[in-house]
């Protein structure tokens, strides 16, 4: 007789069913947020640019990025642009991961751009070398180091966030979860297995960005 | 910002006459505001080859923007500035090429803290100067030997004292070979028991004839180095004069009054 009403044993037995679910949000949110960091950091440079009208288009991009939903965004993606263009589930998830993350990380690159302090650029600049080799032999490497822990709370946000791709038909964790608790009607088991898979990526992620953010330390101190 | 100037006038070709005894840098009429604050009024200065000019005043005066107008990293509102008898203008091209031989020394250092100390030093030789890597470090080595700091090669500045730091920032603007060092209070940032190192490297560095403009409050750095000493006040060039007479017989009550608050009471010349 179960005391809970939940067969338990029915979580080791179907965990690794979601084997492949759980690769596809590895890889969803992975390229995602690769696309996130290059929008990132082309948008965190226009906002910091001198040049009025750039600085205006990435502040345009972060307010409405930032200000709307991701699901609104998924839904653009996927539904809305058909009548243009029609995009696959993945990439239409890809794009949109990127696109948002890419607002959350433009201003996390911006924040650790301006938290370098401003002598680094005017000892690059007498040095008489040029505004963009300073940006990238002097700035910016120091700013990135500054922006790995940020980085890696938004890399976790994100791998939490992709399953919202569910709803456009990826076959990632979520959807794997609903498919099979809909089909065994365990749906405690099936979402207790994608809850653990859940937190097994992320404490891997937690634990490599810890082992980043320490490595990075060596020259630190100043 | 350079591009509107850029346009003013089609580049006339300028003869190119330099006079052997024409000043090395000259400031003509150079005025700086920050909003309404009117930090530099109308300063014109001269520098010759080999000369050692020193510019003391109390802290507000002006001196510390003086030195950053120079080379362009405040830009002033109008005025001239002449190196070798031409006319340096706000155009990026030109000023990337002008600032290799404005050396530069900041008061707080400014090293490059991703960087090893010789990496540092090697920087601008590789990156701004296309020098091959192990010319640049067989140089910055040599660097690091006349700023006695060669067995530091390898760390990184975290670890360095501030003199070191600071020793390692001259030795980082000597390498781009520059014509002229503008020390910007080079030792006001560092422990008491620091500065003397620091200001060793710079005596040196004049000896051998390197031509200076340096702001400072060493006074001890100005009487024994300087050939000349210019003492501002409120964004003027109060007086200008040999360290003897500056330090004996200033002219102007101001200069004489900031003097007795900077130096220790003498019993003896």
């Amino acid at each position: 007789m179960n005391i809970i009403p939940w067969d338990l044993g029915a979580i080791p037995s179907r965990f690794f069913l979601f084997s492949e679910a759980a690769w596809y949000t590895v890889q969803i949110t992975g390229l995602g947020v690769l696309l996130g960091l290059v929008i990132g950091l082309v948008v965190a440079l226009g906002r910091l640019s001198s040049v009025k009208p750039v600085a205006a288009v990435s502040r345009a991009y972060i307010f409405l990025i930032r200000g709307t939903p991701l699901l609104v965004q998924l839904f653009i993606m996927y539904y809305g642009l058909t009548s243009i263009v029609t995009i696959a589930p993945i990439p239409s998830a890809v794009i949109a991961l990127g696109v948002h993350n890419g607002a959350y990380i433009a201003e996390i690159f911006r924040g650790s751009i301006q938290s370098i302090h401003y002598g680094q650029m005017e000892a690059a600049r007498s040095l008489g070398m040029p505004k963009g080799k300073a940006m990238r032999r002097i700035i910016l490497p120091q700013a990135f180091k500054r922006a790995v822990p940020s980085l890696g709370n938004q890399l976790i946000i994100a791998l939490k966030d992709s399953s919202l791709a569910s709803t456009i038909a990826v076959p990632e964790l979520m959807l794997r979860g609903r498919q099979m608790g809909s089909s065994t009607f365990m749906y405690m088991e099936m979402f207790i297995i994608v809850g653990i898979w859940y937190l097994l990526m992320t404490s891997v992620l937690s634990f490599v960005i810890h082992r980043i953010e320490t490595r990075l330390k060596v020259s630190d101190r100043d | 910002m350079t591009d509107k100037e850029k346009q003013k006038k089609p580049e006339k070709k300028k003869k190119q006459s330099i006079d052997p005894n024409a000043p090395f840098l000259r400031i003509e009429k150079l005025n700086k505001y920050y909003g309404d604050l009117h930090v530099l009024k109308n300063i014109s200065l001269s520098v010759k080859r080999g000369e050692v000019v020193v510019i003391i005043g109390a802290s507000g005066s002006g001196k510390s923007t003086l030195l950053r107008c120079v080379n362009f990293l405040e830009k002033a509102r109008d005025g001239k500035i002449y190196i070798e008898g031409k006319r340096i203008r706000n155009h990026e091209n030109q000023l990337n090429k002008v600032r290799q031989e404005l050396g530069m020394v900041f008061q707080h250092f400014n090293l490059f803290p991703h960087m090893t100390v010789i990496q540092n030093v090697m920087e601008g030789m590789v990156q701004v100067k296309g020098m091959a890597k192990d010319v640049a470090r067989e140089r910055a080595l040599e660097l690091l030997e006349q700023v006695g700091l060669s067995d530091k090669a390898d760390v990184y500045p975290s670890m360095l004292s501030g003199g070191q730091k600071q020793r390692v920032a001259i030795a980082r603007a000597l390498a781009m070979d520059p014509k002229i060092m503008l020390f910007d209070e080079p030792t006001s940032a560092l422990d008491p028991e620091l500065v003397g190192e620091v200001l060793t490297v710079m005596t040196d560095l004049a000896k051998q004839g390197m031509t200076m403009l340096v702001v400072t409050h060493e006074m001890w750095f100005a009487k024994e180095v300087a050939d000349r000493v210019v003492f501002m006040d409120e964004g003027i060039i109060l007086e200008e004069a040999s360290p003897e007479k500056m330090f004996s017989a200033p002219e102007h009550e101001r200069t004489l009054e900031f003097l007795k608050q900077i130096l220790p009471p003498q019993d003896d010349a």
